[in-house]
């Protein structure tokens, strides 16, 4: 079981790297994909590995010539990696999200790698618009177009249909362990949770499955962990939180058992229609998604973040929620109070911790959990 | 995007201590602007129904069809004006919103908590009595939210706060306005299939929101009302064009602050014979500076180009600051590739399309290419040396692709120097820096001049 997730934790370490060897053994092109919301089904049923680009662990350098740094640790990453040379092995980016930092960084990669197709379809945001439906189909029609003049062949529906019902499957089994560790039925750690997402974000998705359905047959029932608080993990769009903060939540005495993060449960947790003509059923799947985990990139009336977290957290029966923050990350900047708000109405414990590229102070960050948790035990035992 | 209500205030000590040359023909503007104000502080005794929207200017759908309108940004740049940023600001950060958002979404969010009755709790800096809360006091609140931010994700996110401060109850619209992002061969400024399917695609949103409008008053849109207003709208902006053409004189007539002071007509003001008499008054005294060879900036000898967005708490004192190294800032990203700048796209009778596209091209919404391509174009158009890069530090619409411009007017022998600062958020405004960045480009482009 270990040799699965030590696999996983590999790859997530080292996606371009991985897409680098993927690339030499099979000679088929690698489509970098940006967060949060492109199919990359589509890029998959085009023959190609889709990889969600990620944030890189190498300090800004080269970037700080071409990016500011009151930018989100991610964007700034993204133009550092570009400028290093590190998309190289990439043949063409689904660029095209609403966030206005990424819309900025699209042209520096644009104006840097002036040979990298950028498929750039910017998705409707406005998810519950009376045009929303007619608007997302044409961008997927028309980001389908795209990617056949990038391959130069037809895309067949089928291939479509095989990637979604891929896709899938390895979001289901992913979803299983979800369940098998809000159920205390399984010993994940978060680290190690972000590791099977990340790497369903870069490998190829039928060894994801695979390797996923080993796991899962070898799985082990978790030893009882009595004294650890409850912690449902919210927010960090678009890239991964840092290992040290999730590890230093568990050494504090939290043990994660639910979060919506994208690198998480935000990835994986509705599936798109088989049956339905893959271009609806891909634009459904879209249209969809705040009604399900709330966006703060999107807006959709009545669909709330902090009514769904308090929901959440409750399910799963969290004892407290530890929210993650980007530094600079308007969305979640704005939609932030409304969730201080919610969870201080209803009494229920919660600790907001903002992260950057450069790391955080551990020590500081190290008192402020260890006060959370205490807290929210008392809290509980009250 | 955001209008100015110019303020008064002190000019820097600063290099030969000259004070802008300001036009005075823009008065009137100030005149506008107050009536403006007041008759939408009474527009619910005159049983009007009021409209809050944000971004780009939509008001003629407005006017057209006899509604009130407050313009989000413009409110917190009329509070600005009475120095009330601050605890708007203030009210904000209680709430939790972090200093890095958008300071003018924080302004006026704040402003909206404020108005939403917590002033009572004495908790905001500000007493009940004090003449700013009484200015507050009379914003009528909405009827409607509609929003329509070309571009920047932020502008759409600020108006989803004001809905749920609101409490959810005020029906609201959104019209999405896409980033033109240039990558199909076809593409070049107002042209191509990219072009020609988004101005489609904004257009029929912009029919959709009239039958919002008509939905929510119970009355029929008249497309008749918005030709006659669009009319006037689309006199006052060719005016406004030719008065900046005749800017290419030296010494320039008039300063991008000038241009700056002269937004709001353009922006959010009524489509009326106002727009276009003010207009008319500015193109006017221009006119007779370049005929007298007066400029904005006395002995000028350099010209500057302005990129990003304003600095709204210091035009005063950024017209005096250039003005003292005998710089002329004559034009910029921000006034003079929006509001209205491609007048002749508009046919009076059937005036949605043309409204779309100029609502298309507002100064960020192009990818850098083309948008560089137009800066150049600009720049060059009036004989520019050097490129003022403002930094503002909370509104990434305008700080994108500042880095691409910068290099891009190195590469055709301009100087550019950054400063820090900040849409309504003065305390990233860095003084010090910008003199010092200020002083240095001035030498390099004296140097420059004397080698030529
Ligand atoms: S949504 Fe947030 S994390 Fe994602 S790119 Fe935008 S600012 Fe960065
Ligand atoms: S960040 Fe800038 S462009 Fe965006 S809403 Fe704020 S002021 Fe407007």
């Amino acid at each position: 079981m270990e040799d699965v997730l030590d696999l996983f934790e590999d790859v997530a370490a080292d996606s371009l790297g991985y897409a680098r060897r993927w690339k030499e053994e099979t000679g088929g092109r690698v489509i970098g994909v940006l967060p949060m919301h492109f199919p990359a089904e589509l890029a998959h049923a085009a023959g190609a590995l889709p990889v969600i680009l990620q944030e890189d662990e190498e300090p800004i350098t080269i970037g700080h010539k071409s990016v500011f740094n009151f930018y989100c640790g991610f964007n700034r990453s993204l133009i550092d990696q570009a400028l290093r040379g590190k998309f190289s092995g990439l043949d063409a980016i689904m660029f095209g999200d609403h966030c206005v930092q990424l819309l900025g960084t699209a042209d520096v990669i644009r104006a840097n790698i002036p040979g990298l197709p950028i498929l750039f379809n910017q998705l409707c945001s406005i998810i519950d618009a009376e045009w929303a439906l007619a608007e997302t189909e044409r961008t997927f029609q028309q980001l389908w177009k795209e990617l056949e003049t990038l391959i130069g062949r037809k895309i067949d529906e089928a291939d479509v249909r095989a990637s979604i019902r891929l896709f899938n499957r390895d979001r289901g089994l992913m979803r299983r362990l979800y369940d098998l560790r809000r159920n205390g039925q399984i010993a994940l750690s978060a680290r190690q949770m972000q590791a099977v997402v990340k790497s369903s974000m870069v490998m190829d998705k039928a060894q994801h499955c695979a390797l996923l359905e080993r796991f899962l047959t070898q799985k082990r029932s978790e030893p009882s962990a009595v004294r650890s608080v409850r912690v449902f993990l919210s927010g960090h769009l678009c890239h991964a939180p840092k290992l040290d903060i999730l590890d230093l939540i568990e050494t504090c005495g939290g043990r994660v058992v639910d979060d919506d993060l994208y690198h998480g449960f935000r990835f994986i947790f509705a599936d798109i229609d088989e049956q339905a003509p893959p271009v609806r059923a891909l634009a459904d799947w879209y249209l969809s998604r705040n009604r399900k985990v709330p966006c703060p990139t999107r807006a959709v009336k009545g669909a709330d973040w902090e009514q769904y977290l308090l929901k959440a957290v409750a399910d799963c029966r969290a004892d407290g929620l530890i929210v993650l923050m980007a530094k600079f990350c308007e969305p979640h900047m704005f939609f932030y109070p409304e969730i201080k708000e919610a969870f201080e109405r209803r009494g229920v414990p919660h600790l907001l911790v903002e992260t950057e590229h450069e790391g955080v102070a551990l020590e500081a960050l190290k008192t402020r959990l260890e006060t959370f948790m205490e807290i929210t035990r008392r809290a509980v035992a009250a | 995007m955001l209008n100015l209500v110019d303020r008064p205030g002190p000019s820097p000590i600063f290099g030969n201590g000259e004070r802008a040359n300001r036009l005075q023909s823009t008065r009137f503007g100030g005149k506008l602007v107050n009536a403006y104000w007041e008759s939408l502080f009474r527009a619910k005794e005159e049983g009007k129904k009021v409209v809050w929207y944000n971004g780009t200017y939509i008001p003629p759908f407005f006017h057209a069809h006899d509604l009130a309108w407050v313009h989000g940004e413009a409110w917190s740049a009329y509070l600005a004006a009475k120095h009330g940023e601050m605890p708007a600001q203030k009210a904000g950060e209680q709430r939790g919103y972090d200093r890095e958002l958008c300071s003018y979404a924080r302004t006026h969010i704040g402003q909206a908590l404020i108005d939403l009755g917590k002033l009572k709790d004495g908790t905001l800096g500000i007493a009940p009595d004090d003449e700013r809360a009484v200015t507050m006091a009379k914003l009528p609140p909405p009827d409607m939210i509609i929003n329509a931010y070309p571009y920047c994700s932020s502008g759409q996110q600020w108006d989803d706060i004001t809905y749920r401060l609101f409490g959810k109850k005020v029906p609201m619209f959104t019209v999405s306005i896409p980033l033109l992002w240039g990558g199909r061969p076809d593409a070049g400024y107002l042209r191509g299939e990219e072009w020609e399917q988004r101005s489609r695609y904004v257009a029929d949103q912009l029919v959709a929101m009239t039958r919002f409008l008509e939905e929510h008053t119970g009355r029929k849109y008249n497309f008749d009302r918005l030709s006659e207003v669009m009319g006037y709208v689309k006199k006052a902006a060719r005016l406004r064009l030719e008065a900046m053409d005749l800017c290419t004189a030296t010494p320039s007539p008039a300063s991008f602050f000038d241009w700056i002071v002269s937004i709001a007509p353009v922006n959010f003001l009524p489509g009326d014979q106002n727009l276009v008499t003010y207009f008319e008054g500015v193109k006017a005294e221009i006119k007779e500076r370049a005929e007298r060879g007066i400029g904005a900036v006395k002995d000028e000898k350099y010209r500057l180009f302005f990129d990003g967005m304003m600095n709204w708490n210091k035009v005063g004192w950024l017209a005096d600051k250039f003005a003292a190294v005998n710089a002329c800032v004559v034009a910029g990203r921000y006034t003079h590739m929006s509001f209205w700048q491609e007048p002749e796209l508009i046919d009076l009778d059937e005036p949605v399309l043309g409204m779309a596209q100029n609502y298309l091209i507002c100064p960020n919404n192009h990818g850098a290419p083309i948008m560089i391509g137009e800066i150049e174009r600009i720049c060059d158009k009036f004989g520019i040396g050097g490129m003022v890069m403002h930094a503002s530090r909370t509104c990434r619409g305008m700080t994108n692709s500042q880095f691409l411009i910068a290099e891009s007017a190195k590469r055709n022998g301009r100087q550019a120097l950054f400063f820090e600062g900040d849409v309504a958020d003065e305390s990233f405004y860095k003084d010090e820096l910008l003199n010092t960045r200020l002083e240095a480009m001035i030498e390099s482009m004296e140097a420059q001049r004397r080698a030529a």
